[in-house]
């Protein structure tokens, strides 16, 4: 078998990207210049009794999908599908035929599974839609995303969690340097559900104020929800056919805490190692890292470890920041939507801020970009994504 | 060229606990499907499965772990752990973890919303939260045994299982880690059983024929239904004789498939074989025979027997496993598995299910075990949505 060509470098040629800040590139982007936040009441759910009520929705009109089939789409598969279209319309011109779609989700179509659930539950099952449930499976984005634009090279999925987009990307690479494939279309999307928003308020992980990353006062998360794509290509391929070049991907490093079922390692232990691998896949030096696009979701273990792995596999002076501060933790979307910005940093050389970033910890000591945006020379960054089980992606992006 | 070597194997399938059992069920022809007795199928056409009945997981998990995991995350963890003590030892910390499931964890998601409902939407336990995650199960494995590398799971419904042997070898080939616990989990439930149910996909009896899954019969009308978790252990170099090598993948997409079935394009499923081939460095005539994906609806298997066809000129045997241990089973790595105790023992297995082929095929499944020099096995998986993965196992290391 073919092993994936290191010496293969791999062109991102396309990216699209909706979350609450914005229903595509541009206006995500001016949301983040503007340091404008998404984070509001929670409307998705009327009458559900949270101990929290924040979230990043994303607008009903920005999920018109004039597509076939657009019936049997759940919210996670037409938030794709959006997404996707921008990416694949940037890249005009890529092998649909020989495409990929690669996507991470944690919770597929479970929001539409719930109807299904709950009638069931309430109603019983001869009321329950088994449309619905149907809806439900983590393999539903990536079919909605290859069937609405037929790409012809594969179609995979990835459920781990909240590192699933980030996993998918580094997948998609990896068949493209082994030319399994020509082009692929990889990402993630995850629409906000009843149980991910009970489930993380269980675990009494939600902060009940907007969430604020690496803030002494951090108390959790926000929920959030979007989906983002990338077009990704052999580099000779995309010069070949005269595609502008948004930014290389250079690799990505994978790896797993192996230390508990939702906790991160105190230490980072599984972090450090995924940036060190993104380094080594990508031939790329610690000290050539210009900014971090943290994982940063609020809660008090995770900017710890974080800023230990950091600390550790990059230094201490690389600026790093979390964009969850924007729009909250779109969970399975995350490493997708947040890789997307990175992206877009990289091309504008602007590096996003935190918000609400008043008093950073004393458990997070670096430069954590408050408040406004930072125009700033970067060449390379790195984008963290992890997930319960422990598991870690970091993608390393070059400017192009 | 690269071949990664199968070094261990672990089976927690219907009838059978371990790999020497499993490989009785095989060789019996016999299938594994038994009335289901852990819901009520009354209203329902279908009423069997092939279900992991005699698993007692504190058999191989501590009781205060197990009380963590659903069961889900019980088939995956004593599955690697059988695996690994059929290589004959555990892994290096840094080896990786990819697991396939189709359906994940449903039962859980459902159980959790029970508790939703009755103790309201900040009660519900957080232990059934942490385990609604189709990632569970890879993760438990993780933590269990220690292993730091990569931890994925693959949900490309049939595909799931050789679609997470495909990102397993490629990053052993490329040396990001020096070994892989690679499976698969599935469990039969009354969500997805009654709605595949609805929908016609299941095997039922008709008035003229019995419920039985049929792959490649002509009088075939659905799958069979299976559970269970598998594993087997990938790794850079084989330290004893490895059951068979992982030689060619290959991945494409039938574009004439609806979201939820299978199309009628079977040149993308040529594609995806040749591909694998091709990755794998040999010809058509190498492939001593193909494990089928064939699961006994009416679509899926006539897409397939029209690829193979059109791909052979003189078509291999070729065996279809899904009798057995239904559709789904182990996430799909059932078949794969099946597959490689073909190459391990140089025995086809018999194409349980399969008694009348249909009119329009030029080949003929095999209808008992047949003794035969395999040296290349095309293995296929076909899902529903147009996803296709294919692999080649090939016996020697080069």
């Amino acid at each position: 078998m073919r092993k994936p060509d290191p010496d293969i470098r791999i062109a991102i040629t396309g990216a699209g990207i909706l979350c609450s800040i914005g229903r595509n590139k541009d206006e995500v982007w001016n949301a983040i210049v503007e340091s404008r936040a998404g984070i509001r009441k929670l409307t998705r759910f009327p009458g559900e009794t949270f101990p929290t009520d924040l979230a990043g929705e994303v607008d009903e009109p920005a999920l018109s999908v004039p597509r076939r089939d657009a019936k049997r789409l759940s919210r996670s598969d037409r938030l794709a599908i959006v997404a996707a279209g921008e990416a694949i319309a940037q890249a005009n011109g890529v092998p649909l035929d020989r495409a990929i779609v690669s996507t991470g989700t944690s919770t597929g179509g479970l929001l539409e599974g719930e109807d299904f659930y709950f009638t069931r539950l309430l109603r019983g099952r001869r009321r329950a839609p088994a449309s619905r449930v149907l809806q439900q499976p983590t393999s539903g984005p990536s079919d909605a995303v290859a069937r609405a634009f037929n790409l012809g090279g594969g179609v995979v999925s990835n459920a781990t969690a909240c590192a699933s987009a980030g996993a998918a990307i580094g997948m998609a690479a990896d068949y493209l340097r082994a030319r399994h494939v020509d082009a692929a279309v990889a990402g993630g999307t995850d629409a906000l559900c009843r149980l991910t928003y009970s489930g993380f308020n269980v675990l009494q992980a939600v902060d009940s104020n907007p969430c604020s990353p690496f803030a002494a006062e951090r108390k959790g998360i926000t929920l959030g929800e979007g989906a983002a794509y990338l077009v990704l290509e052999r580099w000779d391929d995309a010069v070949a056919r005269g595609a502008k070049i948004l930014a290389e991907l250079c690799g990505y490093g994978a790896t797993c805490d192996a230390h508990h079922p939702t906790a991160p390692h105190e230490e980072g232990r599984g972090a450090e190692a995924a940036m060190r691998g993104a380094l080594c896949d990508g031939r790329t030096s610690a000290e050539s890292i210009d900014y971090i696009n943290a994982h940063g979701t609020g809660t008090l273990l995770n900017d710890s470890s974080e800023t230990r792995a950091i600390m550790a596999a990059v230094g201490t002076e690389v600026p790093v920041s979390s964009s969850k501060s924007y729009f909250g933790h779109t969970l399975g979307a995350s490493g997708a939507v947040e890789a997307v910005i990175t992206v877009l940093a990289l091309t504008h050389q602007i590096a996003p801020p935190t918000l609400r970033l008043e008093s950073p910890a004393a458990d997070c000591p670096l430069d954590y970009i408050p408040h406004t945006p930072r125009p700033m020379r970067m060449q390379h960054a790195l984008s963290n994504t992890f997930g319960f089980g422990g598991s870690n992606v970091s993608l390393l992006f070059r400017r192009a | 060229m690269t071949r990664i070597p199968i070094t261990g194997i672990g089976v927690i399938a219907p009838g059978a606990i371990g790999v020497d059992a499993f490989s009785k069920i095989l060789d019996s022809g016999k299938t594994a499907a038994s009335a289901i007795d852990r819901f009520d199928t009354t209203p329902l056409r279908a009423h069997t499965a092939a279900l992991v009945r005699d698993f007692a997981p504190k058999d191989f998990i501590a009781p205060m772990k197990l009380r963590r995991m659903n069961n889900l995350s019980r088939f995956g963890v004593a599955a690697a752990r059988l695996a690994m003590t059929d290589r004959g030892g555990p892994l290096s910390s840094a080896a990786g973890v990819a697991m396939g499931t189709a359906f994940g964890p449903v039962q859980t998601s459902v159980d959790y919303l029970q508790q939703y409902v009755e103790r309201g939407a900040a009660l519900a336990p957080p232990q059934l939260f942490a385990e609604s995650v189709a990632n569970a199960p890879g993760s438990h494995a993780g933590i269990e045994f220690g292993l730091r590398g990569f931890n994925i799971t693959v949900t490309q419904r049939e595909s799931s299982a050789l679609a997470a042997l495909m990102y397993a070898c490629s990053q052993i080939a490329k040396g990001m880690v020096p070994a892989a616990v690679v499976g698969g989990v599935e469990e039969v439930n009354e969500i997805v059983f009654g709605v595949l149910d609805r929908v016609g996909s299941l095997a039922h009896a008709n008035g003229t024929i019995d419920e039985c899954a049929r792959p490649f019969d002509r009088r075939r009308n659905g799958m069979l239904v299976g559970e269970g978790g598998a594993a087997v252990i990938a790794e850079a170099s084989a330290g004893r004789s490895a059951y068979a090598f992982a030689s060619g993948f290959g991945i494409a997409r039938d574009v004439t498939a609806t979201i939820s079935d299978w199309g009628e394009g079977s040149d993308a499923v040529v594609g995806a074989m040749r591909a694998a081939i091709e990755d794998a460095d040999l010809s058509l005539h190498n492939i001593d025979a193909v494990y089928a994906s064939a699961n006994a609806t009416a679509r899926a298997d006539r897409l397939e027997w029209r690829a193979i066809q059109s791909l052979f000129t003189d078509v291999p045997p070729v065996v279809a496993t899904k009798g057995y241990f239904g559709e789904y089973a182990a996430g799909g790595s059932l078949q794969l598995i099946a597959a490689i105790l073909a190459m391990r023992d140089q025995m086809l297995h018999a194409s349980t299910g399969f008694a009348e082929k249909d009119p329009e095929m030029r080949f003929t499944p095999t209808r008992e075990p047949l003794k035969r020099e395999l040296r290349h096995v095309l293995v296929n998986s076909i899902s529903a949505g147009g996803g296709i993965v294919c692999a080649v196992l090939s016996r020697e290391a080069a």
